[in-house]
């Protein structure tokens, strides 16, 4: 599902969420939505949704999606699990309300995940630990089937192994069925082999919209003997350094030169791939003031 | 249409079932009474017109506060899902009118049986349209507090006004908080001012909810 936003602007009372932004996902891809707290991640997933009227305009596949039948029947966002059922209902509940109001819904593949993830159907969705009703978010996100499926911090609360067989599930149903997969969370590292595209927010505004791959090579992790590694990245802008008696890493922010490149394979340093979160971090709080 | 039966099976079948558990409750009691002194007014009177109407209320507000959100994140749209409300409202009035008709039955063969009086109580119109406007008000005024917070005291005289209305000739009603020997100015135009105030109450639930945003809840 191709996504476009224009001239997005979310604002609560005096405080601007989402401050007049612009992007397009070509879509069939698992996007990673990154930003601190408080960038506008939840804002522009509900603006997506169709949670709130835009101010702009925010179409999915050319029509708008706010108040559009046939265009929020193609979107499913999941806050936690708090929006798609109500404290008081039991999880049965909660399927059965995706079961009757969703056409894309997969019952069956709805009650696979809650066994995977443990999710007692007779359990009172207020009586369910913070991570079980995360996990109950994803059983929401995952068997709506939805063309563009959002899911906002849904990692909160589970504990890793639970964590790992999300992210395990994530991929085999999107590879079973491909759709636009967008997914907020802070636990870059741990999700960024999943992500195909990033979009990064920060202050209600886009800081960058990118292909993981090509967001990872705009950094390089230099690694090699301390003095020489000193030597290399003066003048560069360093992200962070890590050092190990007299071994050194540092973390290089923008592409080498192939002058560099052959000058650090004459020290004899080695060059690897910088991690996302690291990247993430400097864009978001730049290093020295500039991304 | 998915939306109307999903809140027909869930509200209306919890909404008749707690109208069931009411009338063999005040039968239990009202043999109780019956131990220590006369009776002399219809139990199930206090029900169907003091309980009743707040219980409408309360489901008017769950409709919009607890299931408009849910309807939403199951990707249906604020219109389909007042659409559907509007329609549950009426019968659901129907329903509880139905009860309430089918109680008075029950409890005047059980009164004529142990030989207890009972008062007068009002006409089914009557009931069906306090019903009908109890719940919209509840819509009301959820959608106002939804949207507004705080704000939304400002819809309660509104919403004061609407009901006060449909207590006017309900024997046994008893009067609601600070208002008192309210007058009848009506006359026989009574059942179309109480049409009216549901199609108020509803047409300012619509106007508040058409684009209400869909907020977090922490649960």
């Amino acid at each position: 599902m191709r996504v476009e936003v224009q001239g997005l602007t979310v604002r609560y009372g005096d405080v601007t969420a989402i401050d007049d932004m612009s992007f397009t996902l070509s879509g069939n891809k698992i996007y990673g939505l990154l930003g601190r707290n408080g960038a506008g991640k939840t804002s522009l997933m509900s603006a997506l949704a169709g949670y709130r009227k835009p101010s702009g305009t925010v179409q999915l596949d050319g029509v708008p999606v706010f108040e559009n039948a046939a265009a929020m029947r193609r979107v499913c966002l999941v806050r936690h699990s708090a929006d798609a059922a109500d404290k008081g209902d039991k999880v049965s509940h909660v399927l059965e309300y995706g079961a009757a109001w969703r056409d894309t819904w997969d019952n069956d593949y709805a009650l696979e995940l809650t066994e995977l993830f443990k999710i007692g159907l007779r359990t009172k969705v207020g009586e369910l630990s913070l991570g079980q009703r995360s996990a109950l978010g994803v059983v929401i996100g995952l068997a709506s089937r939805s063309p563009l499926t959002m899911l906002d911090e849904s990692h909160l609360g589970m504990d890793t192994p639970t964590r790992y067989a999300f992210y395990d599930t994530l991929l085999h149903d999107f590879m079973a069925h491909p759709r636009t997969i967008m997914i907020s969370t802070h636990l870059i590292e741990e999700l960024s082999s999943l992500l195909e595209e990033v979009v990064i927010v920060d202050a209600g505004r886009l800081v960058l919209q990118e292909e993981a791959d090509v967001l990872r090579s705009r950094g390089t992790e230099v690694t090699g003997n301390a003095s020489d590694v000193d030597e290399f990245t003066a003048g560069m802008t360093v992200l962070g350094e890590k050092s190990l008696g007299r071994t050194k890493a540092a973390m290089v922010y923008g592409a080498l030169e192939d002058d560099q490149l052959i000058r650090a394979r004459g020290l004899g340093l080695e060059l690897g791939p910088i991690a996302l979160q690291d990247l993430f971090v400097h864009l978001t709080d730049p290093v020295g003031g500039k991304r | 249409m998915k939306i109307f039966r999903r809140l027909t099976a869930a509200l209306g079948l919890f909404s008749a079932m707690v109208a069931g558990g009411a009338f063999v409750f005040v039968v239990a009691l009202t043999f109780v009474v019956s131990i220590f002194r006369d009776v002399e007014i219809s139990a199930w009177n206090v029900v169907a017109s003091q309980v009743g109407p707040w219980f409408l209320l309360f489901i008017g507000v769950y409709a919009i506060h607890n299931m408009m959100p849910v309807a939403v994140a199951h990707g249906r749209t604020r219109r389909e899902f007042l659409l559907a409300a509007s329609a549950f409202s009426v019968v659901l009035a129907v329903v509880m009118t139905a009860t309430e008709w089918l109680g008075f039955l029950v409890e005047g063969g059980i009164y004529s049986l142990m030989d207890w009086r009972a008062d007068e109580h009002g006409a089914q119109l009557s009931y069906f349209l306090m019903y009908l406007v109890w719940i919209a008000v509840g819509m009301l005024c959820a959608a106002a507090f939804d949207r507004y917070g705080g704000g939304g005291l400002f819809v309660l005289p509104v919403a004061l006004a609407l009901v006060v209305v449909t207590r006017l000739r309900m024997p046994g009603s008893g009067n609601l908080p600070f208002v008192d020997d309210t007058p009848d100015l009506f006359g026989s135009a009574l059942p179309a001012v109480l049409v009216l105030s549901f199609v108020v109450a509803l047409a300012g639930t619509w106007v508040i909810a058409r684009d209400m945003p869909i907020r977090q809840r922490t649960s």
